[in-house]
């Protein structure tokens, strides 16, 4: 090191390489996961080629099998992404790195939603239905979210009272939205694969909307990063940055809420991304600064998801495993990790 | 006069913490002392505009109401004893948390409180006084005019203790205004220039610190005797029996 260095200046350089070699081998494991989902599937194609075609297909509209696999694996990288943002805004605003929108019954409570609407309407994938679905998942979801927050908070909100109160929310909304499905007799099959996650049906539409509002988010985050990082320390130091920290907290709560809504009306329950995404990110930077952990936990999030949809598809020829069975096989675990080394830390 | 205060009041559930207290406060170093309890920590949040009050609080002669939020931001700093954190943020991801503070005095107070070596450590792997020290060094680098350190003195090191004393006593010639809410009377009132003390939400006494001492004040507040040894400009507390 340079000796006229000083401290603090040898720190914030070590911190920034760290990010940017983080952040370079993150985007390394997204592209090479990308490409081989371009590539695999019922044929083994080679991805450059499904890529461009794929591409020249989207624009022009007449969607063949390339087309299909881009729009796909987009849709995969997208709604890891939100998911992961989500999750990451959801552990800022409630101070506990336990949350994720599945775990707190965001998920179920907008799965439950959805469920209920369809079956009054009797339409399952009726085009108009997306507007609705996104609205009632966007309702269902925030309820289950103000339900969890109640509850935990009657039990000192505490991380581990948090997560507790999330299964009891998430299995109520959870149970819920399977009665639906008994009265529903049309496209049946679609509504339990899709309530169960799936990536079989992208659409254009769902990806432009979801990239949308992960960029108008992402954008939100960072234009409040210094108080988002003051709310993981103390409400009197957001304060004295002169922002009010419960209006922080109620707008980090509505957008975490509102992007996970859209990747439940469209594709349904996907667990344990929001968790374990930004959980990797700040081990493996070692810091929790926002700037930092928010890029790398969006490209991580992706990463698992396109994995977990990867493994989905090629794990039994011929099959499509629900993408939630993969990725909460994934994430689960470090859920069970993330709760011993609280224990560790004393919370 | 930096702080003026005229029935000031703070409540927290219909219950008043603060009670209509009036008081002023020029430069220099204040210890806000009284018993657990009497309001210290609320005073010192009132005044650093963190929570609501009744009544009226002037800063530098005008309305606290009146400042801007980042204004207010520049002009006072309220320093927690503790906080609890996330599990992975560092030291150094703390002390850098705050846009308003100065990377220069910030480098001066890393060496000052001995940091240097912590900024890679996370901050649920460093002691309390490792913490408050930290805490220390990112409130005191935005260099307020006003700073407000709540129990400072509680976590650190009687070293740090010493640092730390002798260091305001230097801010505080600069032009600063400096409250220590703290119960640690050794060595606090060596080092201050005035005392304001407070039970049950109520101002007892603003002075300096000889006649703080030689009052009834100390004994009435604390419920304890105390014996006061004054030499070399420097005063020995010594609690002797409960009163």
């Amino acid at each position: 090191m340079c000796p006229l260095m000083s401290s603090l200046e040898i720190f914030v350089l070590w911190r920034k390489r760290r990010f940017l070699t983080t952040l370079t081998l993150s985007a390394l494991i997204l592209a090479i996961l990308f490409f081989t989902h371009l590539s695999l599937g019922y044929s083994v194609m080679n991805p450059l080629n499904v890529l461009l075609s794929g591409i020249t297909q989207l624009i022009t509209g007449s969607l063949g099998i390339e087309g299909y696999r881009v729009l796909r694996a987009l849709t995969a990288v997208v709604v890891g992404a939100t998911l992961a943002l989500s999750g990451y805004l959801m552990q800022l605003s409630t101070k506990n790195p336990l949350a994720d929108p599945y775990i707190l019954g965001v998920s179920s409570g907008a799965l439950f939603a959805v469920s209920l609407t369809l079956s009054i309407s009797g339409y399952v994938l009726h085009p108009l239905m997306i507007g609705v679905r996104t609205i009632t998942a966007f309702l269902g979801g925030l309820i289950a979210y103000l339900a969890t927050l109640f509850i935990a908070s009657k039990a000192g909100m505490s991380p581990t009272s948090l997560v507790l109160a999330g299964v009891a929310v998430g299995t109520f909304f959870y149970s819920a939205s399977l009665l639906p499905q008994y009265f529903i007799s049309r496209d049946i099959h679609k509504l339990i694969a899709w309530s169960m996650g799936s990536f079989v049906s992208p659409s254009a539409d769902a990806l432009i909307l979801m990239i949308s509002a992960l960029l108008l988010t992402m954008s939100y985050a960072f234009y409040v990063r210094h108080p988002l990082n003051n709310l993981q320390v103390s409400d009197d130091f957001v304060k004295q940055l002169g922002w009010d920290p419960a209006r922080l907290r109620r707008y980090s709560t509505l957008l975490a809420s509102l992007i996970t809504s859209f990747t439940v009306a469209w594709f349904g329950v996907i667990g344990f991304v929001g968790l374990a995404a930004p959980h990797i990110s700040r081990r493996v930077l070692k810091s929790s600064e926002l700037v930092f952990v928010l890029p790398t936990s969006i490209i991580l999030g992706s990463a698992l998801l396109t994995a977990s949809d990867l493994l989905s598809k090629v794990l039994v020829a011929g099959v499509e495993i629900p993408v939630n069975v993969i990725a909460s096989m994934i994430g689960a675990p470090v859920l069970a990790l993330a709760i011993v080394e609280l224990r560790r830390y004393g919370y | 006069m930096v702080i003026e205060a005229v029935k000031l009041s703070v409540s927290y559930d219909n219950t008043q913490v603060i009670k209509e207290v009036s008081f002023t406060l020029a430069e220099g170093v204040v210890a806000v002392v009284g018993p657990n309890g009497a309001g210290k920590t609320t005073l010192l949040k009132a005044i650093s505009g963190l929570v609501s009050y009744a009544g009226s609080l002037k800063i530098m002669n005008k309305d606290l109401r009146d400042f801007s939020a980042e204004e207010r931001a520049r002009l006072i700093t309220y320093v927690p004893p503790l906080v609890d954190v996330m599990p992975d943020m560092s030291v150094g991801d703390l002390i850098l948390s705050d846009p308003l503070v100065s990377k220069e005095l910030l480098e001066e107070y890393i060496e000052l409180f001995e940091l240097s070596s912590l900024l890679k450590r996370r901050l649920s792997k460093v002691s309390s006084g490792e913490l408050s020290r930290a805490l220390l060094a990112k409130g005191l680098s935005k260099n307020s005019k006003i700073v407000a350190l709540d129990e400072p003195l509680s976590h650190i090191d009687l070293r740090f203790q010493l640092i730390l004393l002798k260091h305001l006593r230097v801010l505080s010639k600069g032009g600063k205004l400096i409250l220590v809410a703290s119960n640690q009377l050794n060595p606090l009132l060596s080092y201050v220039d005035r005392v304001v003390a407070l039970k049950k939400g109520e101002v007892v006494f603003t002075g300096d610190v000889a006649s703080f001492l030689r009052s009834s004040t100390p004994e009435r507040i604390y419920g304890v005797k105390f014996e006061v040894v004054f030499k070399d400009g420097y005063v020995d507390i010594i609690p002797r029996e409960l009163a």
